[in-house]
């Protein structure tokens, strides 16, 4: 064959190779253990902005949606949100209603124990009052014998719990820890004036300070990952993979630096967690 | 962990932390049904009046709460209305929201009740000289309570399920307690039998009071075997006395 021929097969093929490589990762994704075959079914609790919300069209925004969509691009699989509360997420998962939960979903050993997480991003709780802090809460303690809004079924929820506990234990007054389906209901038991403070997340709650509505007194407690949850391996470590890529060319960082995330450490790869995994 | 557990389904059986949730949805329902009574027989009594001004309110609360889910009136009165300064804690919201509704469905059951009683009573305790308040009391209630019983006892096996609604304003009864137990420890099959089978016992419980309920009231109805022979007995004795003067 002519030289000439021969380096324009070589390059074409080795182009097309390249070109095929995420379709090939896509391939290895079908239905199971994917719930329907070329779509990548999340959960996500969409009631924390800018995490996840539904802003005044009713389209879902936010850094997580992002995330996830991304995510879904380099798969090659379509990303099909559903918006739910976040107590459904993790027996919507052991159901197989869902692939993923992309939520923030704090790690947890126990969560660990039934689901695959991915930790990438760093969070930590923060306590939401009304504005102008009229009850001058400056740390937890301050909540005691107030009452205090928070998620049903969070990490936030049994954090405020047990500082409550052991605020009780030294003496102070309990707090009435109130539960709702969602941040955007526990928020307006706030405005309502129902409740005290909000027990929430950092990003989400310097998100409303900055909006003017509720005022952040305090942040930083508890600080733990935040994770991609899924029920199957598989699809845990082909997004494990795209995210690893992701950070490595950047992509990871512009999206957490746009809204304000708390990065994982660069210099670790991000790891899988799950049941049968160390 | 698939599958079903029998040892977690064992130790949900008799947990404290259910058991609490489904003492608050049954102190709720008692409360929310005597306040809902109570609400149900002046809306019923004021919907019977002849006074126009008496009627339309009476038919303006029951248009308004059955008019609106009780989801809607419960989310307005713990959150709407702390906008125009009244603010209402947990629990009086709930009773609130929960009687208010409870009331107007309850005043339609009571106002069947006080009307199948027949005129009759009415018109022979108005000749006895009684007043409304004791005519009421006397003769035509207890002769309502018998129809009266039946769909009450009807909405009360409603609403000891119906106030999981009050999750939504973060009341702590039964199925919350479930769903924040399934975050802890993720058996969601195994909870929620439980939960189910603690308001079975509730329904099973109430069941028993409204069969004995229903005895009470309407033991000046025997049944029909026994009125006709009793009925027959004045005839009868009456016939004698006719057979014994023809005799004489």
């Amino acid at each position: 064959m002519r030289p000439k021929l021969l380096g324009l097969i070589a390059v074409v093929g080795a182009f097309s190779l390249l070109w095929g490589l995420p379709v090939l990762q896509a391939a290895q994704l079908s239905s199971p253990p994917l719930i329907k075959a070329g779509e990548l079914t999340a959960a996500t609790n969409a009631t924390i902005p800018p995490y996840q919300f539904v802003d005044s069209a009713g389209k879902l925004q936010g850094m997580r949606i992002e995330l996830g969509e991304e995510i879904a691009k380099r798969l090659g699989l379509k990303m099909t949100w559903i918006n739910v509360g976040f107590e459904t997420h993790i027996p919507g998962l052991q159901g197989a209603r869902w692939d993923a939960s992309i939520t923030g979903m704090f790690f947890t050993p126990e969560r660990a124990k039934i689901l695959y997480m991915i930790p990438y991003e760093y969070q930590a709780v923060s306590i939401s009052v009304a504005k102008g802090n009229p009850l001058k809460i400056s740390s937890p303690s301050q909540l005691a014998g107030r009452r205090a809004a928070v998620e049903i079924g969070g990490y936030e929820y049994r954090q405020i719990t047990r500082i409550n506990e052991e605020q009780v234990k030294a003496g102070a007054k309990p707090m009435e820890i109130r539960t709702f389906s969602t941040f955007a209901d526990a928020y307006q038991a706030l405005r309502a004036g129902q409740v005290d403070a909000v027990v929430s997340v950092d990003v989400t709650a310097k998100f409303y300070q900055d909006r003017g509505e509720f005022e952040r007194a305090v942040s930083g407690l508890a600080g733990s990952p935040a994770t991609l949850a899924f029920r199957s391996k598989e699809v845990a470590s082909a997004v494990l993979t795209v995210l690893n890529d992701m950070r490595r060319d950047g992509t990871y960082d512009r999206l957490l630096d746009k809204w304000g995330a708390a990065k994982m450490a660069a210099d670790k790869p991000l790891e899988l967690k799950g049941p049968d995994l160390p | 962990m698939p599958g079903w557990d029998w040892n977690a389904f064992g130790r949900y059986l008799f947990n404290w932390y259910l058991l609490e949730g489904a003492w608050t949805t049954i102190w709720l329902s008692v409360v929310v049904m005597i306040l809902g009574l109570l609400l149900g027989l002046l809306a019923a009594i004021m919907n019977m009046s002849k006074s126009p001004i008496l009627q339309g309110i009476a038919r303006f609360y029951l248009w308004i709460m059955r008019g609106t889910p009780l989801l809607v009136q419960l989310i307005i009165i713990y959150t709407g209305l702390p906008q125009i300064g009244i603010r209402l804690n947990v629990v009086h919201s709930a009773l609130l929201g929960l009687s208010l509704n409870e009331g107007a469905y309850l005043s339609e059951i009571i106002r069947a009740g006080i009307l199948s009683v027949p005129r009759g009573q009415f018109d022979a305790a108005r000749a006895l000289g009684m007043d409304y308040p004791t005519l009421m009391r006397v003769v035509v209630l207890p002769q309502a309570a018998r129809v009266i019983i039946p769909p009450l006892g009807n909405n009360f096996n409603g609403l000891l399920k119906t106030t999981s609604i009050t999750s939504v304003i973060s009341m702590e009864e039964l199925l919350r307690r479930g769903q924040m137990l399934i975050q802890v420890e993720f058996r969601v099959l195994e909870i929620f039998v439980v939960a189910a089978l603690y308001y079975l016992v509730m329904i099973t419980l109430w069941g028993v009071v409204q069969r004995r309920l229903e005895a009470h009231f309407g033991r000046s109805v025997a049944p029909a075997a026994d009125r006709a022979r009793v009925a027959e007995e004045p005839v009868k004795a009456l016939e004698r006395k006719e057979m014994e003067h023809d005799l004489r």
